[in-house]
């Protein structure tokens, strides 16, 4: 019965352990498209090189910027030429550069960049903002929904693992009815009874939590350099970053049921 | 040592088990509690115990007012009480020995006295020499005797036995009623549970008879059954 209980908890915490860890994953990928979303500013082209400097200490200053950068008009046609190859040669073909000097801002955290936007637009000198707008508006909405996802497949494991616990625990202790009747019978006292049931829970709870924590950075492990390999482009979090957290909450998890089970199955037995 | 006064119990179901009990068992006596099936005789045990409360009146055991008496204190009223039980209730994975130190164990008894304590017990009721046997391994008397020795294990003032021979063949079931005589001989209140007429009958001792939940009949010296 101790064996089928630990078994039972041990799978719920490899599932929430599981759970965590894509959670964590998906935000990380988020703040990661995040950060790579960029807001140009395009400065009037009679500003002098002085006054562009104070355009860009201006928009360094503002709430939100992370970083911000001057880009000059013969910086932004190679980057034109050696973004699309069929333009390299367009350089000669053009008596002067058509393109405006701009000031490249990154933001942050994707819901900052509109405000960010809105208040680069108001300094002297910025003729024009550009921001990935559907795209920041995607990823603000896609990281929400991540987090709240995380959050509620974390609650619904959650209460799913304290649920099959309290039902497995109270089957251990029905087993020893006999056992927990005599002893309040003959007087012993509820702590005395509880104690031992508790404690019994807690150490399955544990033993639970260490074999979910080995088959999970094992796992965790192996597809790290599976989706390395096969995925490049997918961020994925290397395990010294996302195993701690998840495995600290696989540990108060499984401790936690455990001992709620015993807690809870116990008390119908305690009656005086 | 009990004592009943004007005692009902309505079960939530309805039921009504005991009806207007006035009962008084004094220190060191031994008491037949006769009746038929249903008469109230284990719900007078439950109350004792106080496994259930009454619905009207009170109940005293050993000065203890059981009403008023708060939870955190049950254990130490059941310490001063032994049961046994028609069943046994012996520990299948426990030896004999075990058993009986269970009682002791569970009531944080210095373990120094223990071993003593559950040979004593053991001698007292003549089981010392299987000890280290599983209830399994006993006849029906034997774990019966059993069960008596971890009812006195802990030196109750009062043992409570519900039809302790209910199980028993008759050669059995009389030396069990003999060791529960042994242990009231010693000063120990006893009452007792019984359908077994001869047993009453042969022991003469104070009769007390419950039939639908009142006292129908209480004679010092009585039988099972009064001619009627």
């Amino acid at each position: 019965m101790a064996a089928a209980a630990t078994t039972t908890i041990a799978i719920a915490l490899m599932v929430a352990g599981g759970g965590i860890l894509a959670s964590v994953n998906l935000a990380h990928l988020a703040s990661v498209l995040e950060a790579q979303v960029e807001i140009v500013g395009f400065l009037r082209r009679d500003l002098t090189v002085q006054q562009q400097q104070r355009v860009l200490a201006s928009a360094k200053d503002l709430p939100g910027v992370l970083s911000a950068e001057l880009v000059g008009r013969a910086e932004a046609l190679k980057r034109l030429q050696k973004t699309y190859g069929s333009l390299a040669s367009v350089g000669s073909h053009l008596k002067t550069n058509p393109l405006p000097d701009s000031i490249e801002v990154r933001a942050g955290g994707a819901g900052q960049v509109r405000g960010v936007a809105a208040a680069l637009e108001q300094i002297a000198g910025v003729e024009e903002v550009l921001y990935g707008t559907p795209v920041v508006d995607r990823l603000v909405a896609l990281t929400r929904a991540v987090r709240i996802a995380g959050a509620a497949v974390a609650g619904a494991l959650f209460a799913a693992a304290l649920l099959i616990v309290l039902n497995t625990i109270r089957l251990t202790i029905a087993a020893r009815r006999q056992e927990i009747e005599i002893m309040t019978l003959v007087g012993a006292t509820p702590g005395f009874i509880r104690g031992p049931y508790v404690l019994e829970g807690v150490l399955q709870g544990a033993a639970a939590a260490l074999a979910a924590t080995v088959i999970l950075v094992a796992v965790y492990a192996h597809l790290a350099v599976q989706i390395a390999g096969s995925l490049p482009f997918l961020p994925v979090l290397p395990a010294r970053a996302a195993l701690p957290g998840a495995l600290a909450v696989v540990w108060f998890l499984g401790i936690a049921v455990g001992m709620a089970g015993s807690e809870i199955g116990m008390r119908r037995y305690l009656r005086a | 040592m009990i004592n009943l006064d004007g005692v009902g119990k309505r079960y939530p179901t309805g039921v009504v088990a005991l009806q207007d009990i006035s009962l008084r068992i004094d220190c060191g006596e031994f008491v037949f509690l006769v009746g038929p099936t249903g008469s109230g005789k284990s719900t007078v045990l439950k109350l004792i115990q106080r496994i259930e409360r009454p619905t009207a009146g009170r109940v005293e055991v050993d000065g203890l007012d059981l009403c008023s008496l708060p939870d955190s204190q049950v254990p130490l009223l059941r310490r001063r009480l032994g049961v046994v039980f028609q069943e046994f209730k012996l520990l299948s994975d426990r030896s004999v020995a075990d058993n009986v130190a269970f009682a002791l164990r569970v009531t944080e008894t210095d373990p120094v006295e223990i071993a003593p304590r559950v040979l004593w017990a053991l001698e007292t009721v003549g089981m010392a020499h299987r000890a280290d046997d599983l209830p399994a391994r006993l006849s029906g008397g034997e774990q019966q005797r059993v069960c008596l020795a971890r009812a006195i294990v802990t030196r109750p003032r009062v043992v409570l036995a519900d039809e302790p021979t209910g199980n028993l063949d008759p050669q059995a079931a009389w030396e069990i009623m003999q060791l529960l005589g042994a242990v009231n001989l010693r000063g120990t209140t006893v009452l007792v549970t019984t359908h077994n007429n001869t047993l009453v009958d042969i022991l003469r001792r104070r009769v007390v008879e419950l039939h639908a939940g009142r006292v129908m009949r209480d004679e010092s010296r009585g039988l099972y059954q009064t001619a009627r």
